[in-house]
């Protein structure tokens, strides 16, 4: 160290570098240098506008306010986390069956039962075409091991701008809902006003979808929507068009309709 | 348990232990502030989205095993810090989205003037431009008000080294923001720096 330099070199006279002074201002140097160096760069009026310059920088980006969660992306986080909760086995009623115990007040079994499956979150499926297979139990989501082991988060997958096709056998949405939630891509529908068309034929009332994708759905050309639920944090409705069919004067065009407690 | 009148850490224990409403409830509390961050070091809604989403899925599996060491606050930015770098690594080679600072959500509040709105958009746009390694620590730091410590645990660096990135971060940030005049005695100010404190002056004539 010579007169005119502190530890590891750093001048202790004018004219400092602005990344020495930014150093200093950031309290990167030691201790020994900051003590030796801080009173003359206080006396030195170059150096002191910097350190000026520097706490004004501070002082506009404190300033930034603060940006709330737009609420689709609260409302598709929700969804994205509901599903992953509903890992777990979780009873599955028909849409149509449920109803009908809602107005028929079965008594205190069907609320127990109702409760006890709201307790864990609740799918109602509807399949339009396939309503007469739809009664009963028959899972529309993915088994636990399922969900979790098979489907890591997409961060340590592929890039996000090159997704695999996102395939369903059956009524097993649940590995590609996280996907889903991801895109607004409309496919052969092309826009919200076509979705709301299709949306409209199944007598679903919906804003823009939280997500959309086209999927292969038993190895048909299908579009999947993901819909906010309405039924509170979490919930959501996920619906499966058939692109070649819906629109609005055709129930039909519905492949799947499944809505989910949160 | 009455989710809204329990700690952080006491949440984390009652989802390891199956309470289905205690992990929204953390996402709840801390969505806007995360979504700030996410925002602010990625620069495109779209993609803070993805990784907020990544993030609370990664974290939802992984708060099983959460342990005390940190405040579940410090373990969640951490998840989505990691979430984003991630990101910003695999696009590197694209340009970012600019960020709409006044787009859906953004409170429009009565002292928001014009030309409070500009300096934010100034600020903002200088932000985007410092290289990801000083944006995140600045984000976390100065945007934020992390201290040094819970921003060096959240980027998994060392404290010296969030100081010395957050310096070099500010000096870049003085110069494109105008607050730095160009000094003959320093080389380390560009003679052809845009001095946007002049430029707003002006405008504001």
């Amino acid at each position: 160290m010579s007169g005119s330099e502190g530890r590891q070199g750093t001048p202790i006279d004018p004219p400092w570098s602005v990344d020495l002074l930014a150093d200093l201002h950031a309290g990167v140097l030691d201790a020994e240098t900051d003590a030796l160096l801080r009173p003359r760069v206080e006396a030195d009026p170059d150096a002191r506008a910097v350190l000026e310059a520097l706490d004004a920088t501070l002082a506009d980006l404190s300033a930034l306010p603060p940006i709330p969660m737009p609420r689709d992306v609260a409302l598709r986080i929700d969804a994205a986390l509901a599903a992953e909760a509903q890992g777990v086995p979780a009873p599955v009623v028909s849409l149509n069956s449920a109803r009908q115990r809602k107005y028929k007040r079965v008594g205190w079994g069907a609320s127990v039962l109702v409760a006890a499956a709201a307790a864990v979150g609740v799918f109602a499926v509807v399949i339009p075409n396939m309503s007469n297979h739809t009664e009963g139990a028959q899972s529309a989501f993915p088994q636990p091991t399922q969900s979790r082991s098979a489907q890591p988060p997409a961060a340590t997958q592929a890039p996000a701008d090159e997704k695999p096709g996102l395939t369903v056998k059956g009524q097993n949405f649940g590995p590609i809902i996280g996907d889903v939630l991801k895109m607004q891509n409309y496919g052969p529908l092309d826009n919200q006003e076509t979705l709301d068309g299709c949306l409209k034929g199944g007598n679903i009332q919906a804003s823009k979808p939280l997500g959309v994708s086209p999927i292969q759905l038993d190895d048909q050309s299908a579009v999947m929507a993901i819909l906010a639920g309405g039924r509170g944090p979490g919930s959501f409705r996920i619906v499966v068009l058939d692109p070649d069919t819906c629109g609005p004067d055709n129930p039909n065009g519905v492949l799947a309709d499944t809505v989910m407690a949160g | 348990m009455t989710a809204a009148a329990s700690s952080d850490a006491d949440l984390i224990s009652a989802h390891a232990a199956g309470d289905p409403h205690a992990f929204p409830e953390i996402v709840r509390r801390h969505r806007d502030r995360l979504w700030a961050v996410a925002l602010r070091t990625l620069r495109d809604p779209e993609e803070a989205a993805d990784a907020l989403q990544e993030a609370f899925i990664s974290a939802f599996r992984a708060a099983g095993s959460f342990r005390a060491e940190s405040q579940v606050t410090t373990w969640l930015h951490r998840i989505v810090v990691n979430a984003c770098l991630d990101r910003m690594r695999r696009r590197q080679t694209k340009p970012t989205v600019p960020l709409p600072e006044a787009g859906p959500g953004e409170p429009v509040a009565p002292r928001d003037h014009m030309a409070e709105r500009e300096t934010r958009l100034v600020v903002a746009a200088a932000l985007a431009e410092l290289p990801e390694e000083q944006r995140a620590p600045i984000v976390l730091v100065d945007v934020e008000g992390y201290s040094v410590a819970e921003t060096a645990q959240m980027l998994g660096i060392a404290e010296g080294t969030v100081k010395s990135r957050c310096a070099r971060g500010r000096a870049k940030l003085a110069k494109s923001l105008g607050h730095l005049r160009n000094r003959s005695a320093d080389a380390n100010v560009p003679v052809d720096g845009v001095n946007v404190q002049q430029q707003r002056q002006r405008e504001a004539r």
